[in-house]
């Protein structure tokens, strides 16, 4: 029980992150690099703007740290789309793996800028999530843990609403099968592209302020790592497919926690990505790849 | 693997920074070191880390050997009259940019190499040096993989993985542990330390390993291996990695309801593990040699590095103070700045007097006497727990 509870922890930042790489995928056909080090931004955001206000009491910290979720969220949506219109955009037409290593620019831009400004030693947040720990079919659960997996939950299900539900989602979907006759039908492709990088650059972003109050700590270089984890996950899932990138972080994650248990903690990541090699390999589209017709 | 990729582009920022440093501490030795240009001044090369995640006790090391070059050259200098000259260069915790920045300070004319830091960077270095016939005083890096080389060059001035490990072994037969956990990083230095943790207590017979187990360096959820553990149930867990990821296993395990005590290695020996795991990092043990806010009588050498660069020493700040003055005395000793010559003088040395104690290297050039004793966290800080005597 405890290991699938964990894996389920560790999966729902995975598929948070995973869905930033997947829609810009999806749409682009670009891998973000830098999508990692965006979740690291936002948890650098949050963490300058938790500080500045200084001291909180206990109950009152809980919706500082939802404001400062959201405010975040809003400020690496920003930096998304700056990035989008000033390193990718330019570079539309440009062959792809002009674009991909631009992309490793903006990663290490992003890395060691922030280790310039905020200095390379880690930091710890000054709001750190605490709560009561309880048994639940002998897992420990705690309730932090329930709170930012019912926020990534939410977080989810209401990108799914939006993609399948609204007009700019229905564009979205018709610019991932296809941009030329996108824009024929009279769809303003620039603006579609501006508010995919928004959505997945403030889910980044949540992940990273919610990982810095859960763990209490913030590095410069805490995205790499796990930017490749979210985009292993994508892959998994089929990549370009929002369903597919949540179940993909969810798997992951339960891979890893049952490698772990099973083989030891030395051949976790060796098991979790034996079985990336063995899903490339076996089905290269991933768990939900075949419903390209939702390609986003 | 996490920086390996990186190196090249890590080069350009490094070299920034370097600019960035040398160009200050320029500034702090132009006063006394204008007379001496025409006899040339005498280099030593310092390889630390100075970006990547190891990069503050890169700092720590390059200010506190500074202070040493600063100190010599006011009294003096080597070689009648000579000055000292500090070249920095950035390992970046990476073997490649170790090797590119070794062979930067050998053909800069470097005469002996006061650096090194992450024993997995330090470990490519020493051929070069070797070649170069550079005598190498290691400050920081101390797995026993730098000692099998058995390269005549090679002091290491910190103790060595062996030594760490039988003063964990003491200590644990000292407290009457009876189980423990062996947790470290994949990094040939942390391995190296459980290896030998794990072979000495199996000699021993005394103490059982419930679980030797790893983790991947650069993550923040450690649930895995602190579930490993609870299965476990040791009575003590010694992590032998480094800080960053120290603290959150601390934190995590503390968390998680692990009651048992909690030792770690030298690595984790910083501040930030009682920033990263807060109160949960109250009571963790760690098996180090002395700083500076251990030792009786270091406050005035603190308040000399204060001075002069307004922050407070950290890790392996006095060991590399000490290399500095080491390989000055040697080179005055050697009456040259010819390798064999130092590495003659620096066999040589008996009883030089140093931070932790006196010093007289070992046929195998380690620490006679390795100098460990165990710390804990008070108060939000290392304070001496066990001096192990």
């Amino acid at each position: 029980m405890q290991i699938i509870w964990d894996g389920l922890f560790v999966g729902s930042f995975y598929a948070l992150i995973a869905l930033g790489y997947s829609m810009v995928y999806g749409i682009i056909k670009l891998l973000n690099f830098a999508h990692g080090d965006i979740y690291m931004l936002g948890a650098f955001i949050g963490f300058v703007m938790l500080t500045s206000m200084g001291g909180l009491p206990g109950a009152l910290s809980i919706g500082a740290l939802l404001v400062v979720l959201l405010a975040s969220m809003v400020l690496t949506g920003g930096a998304g789309v700056l990035i989008e219109r000033f390193a990718y955009r330019p570079l539309r037409k440009a062959p792809r793996l002009a674009v991909l290593i631009t992309a490793v620019g903006v990663s290490f831009t992003l890395q060691y800028g922030v280790s310039a400004i905020m200095g390379p030693n880690p930091r710890s947040y000054p709001v750190r999530l605490e709560g009561d720990v309880f048994d639940i079919l002998g897992a420990r659960i705690s309730l932090p843990q329930v709170l930012l997996m019912a926020i990534a939950a939410i977080l989810m299900v209401s990108l799914n609403t939006y993609i399948q539900k609204t007009s700019t989602g229905r564009a979205m979907r018709s610019i991932s099968l296809d941009m030329k006759g996108s824009l024929l039908m009279g769809i303003n492709v620039n603006s579609v592209i501006t508010r995919t990088f928004f959505i997945g650059s403030a889910l980044a972003g949540a992940a990273g302020v919610m990982s810095g109050a859960y763990y209490g700590k913030i590095d410069f270089m805490m995205g790499f790592l796990i930017g490749l984890k979210a985009f292993t996950a994508a892959v998994i899932g089929g990549i370009g497919n929002i369903q597919g990138a949540m179940l993909g972080g969810l798997v992951l994650g339960l891979l890893e926690a049952f490698g772990a248990s099973v083989f030891g903690g030395e051949w976790r990541d060796v098991f979790s990505f034996v079985v990336l090699i063995l899903f490339l390999t076996l089905r290269p589209t991933g768990i939900l790849g075949e419903r390209v017709t939702e390609r986003v | 693997m996490r920086i390996s990729k990186r190196s090249t582009m890590l080069l350009g920022v490094a070299t920034a920074m370097l600019l960035a440093t040398s160009g200050c501490s320029n500034g702090l030795l132009a006063g006394d070191s204008s007379g001496s240009a025409d006899t040339g001044t005498v280099k030593l090369a310092m390889v630390v880390p100075i970006s990547g995640p190891s990069a503050p006790t890169g700092e720590y090391m390059q200010n506190a050997a500074q202070l040493a070059v600063d100190e010599i050259n006011k009294a003096g200098g080597v070689l009648d009259g000579r000055q000292l000259e500090l070249l920095v260069e950035d390992e970046a915790c990476d073997a490649q940019q170790g090797v590119a920045s070794a062979n930067k300070a050998v053909s800069a004319g470097a005469v002996v190499s006061v650096g090194g830091y992450c024993s997995g960077a330090t470990l490519p270095q020493l051929p070069i040096f070797a070649e170069a016939n550079v005598p190498m005083i290691i400050p920081a890096a101390n797995s026993q993989d730098l000692v099998k080389q058995g390269l005549k060059n090679v002091f290491l001035v910190n103790g060595t993985g062996n030594q760490q490990s039988t003063a964990a072994l003491k200590y644990m037969l000292k407290s009457g542990v009876t189980s423990v956990a062996l947790v470290d990083d994949n990094d040939s230095y942390a391995v190296d330390i459980t290896a030998e943790t794990k072979r000495l207590i199996e000699d021993d017979g005394a103490v059982t390993v419930a679980l030797s187990t790893s983790v991947t360096p650069g993550e923040s959820d450690y649930s895995a291996a602190v579930r490993d553990i609870m299965s476990a149930n040791p009575e003590l867990v010694y992590w032998t990695g480094y800080y960053q990821e120290g603290g959150l296993i601390i934190n995590q395990l503390r968390n998680a309801g692990f009651e048992g005590k909690i030792m770690v290695a030298d690595g984790s020996v910083d501040a930030s593990i009682s920033t990263i795991a807060g109160a949960n990092a109250e009571g963790v043990l760690a098996t180090m040699t002395q700083t500076p806010d251990t030792l009786e009588g270091g406050g005035d050498w603190i308040a000399s590095y204060e001075d002069a660069f307004g922050s407070a020493p950290g890790p392996f700040s006095l060991q590399s103070y000490d290399a500095v003055r080491l390989a000055a005395h040697a080179i005055d000793e050697a009456g040259s700045t010819d390798g064999d010559a130092i590495i003659a003088a620096l066999e040589a040395v008996d009883g030089f007097k140093m931070f932790s104690g006196p010093l007289t290297f070992t046929a195998e050039h380690t620490l006679s006497s390795g100098g460990f004793v165990i710390l804990s966290v008070q108060d939000g800080a290392f304070a001496l727990e066990d001096a192990l005597s």
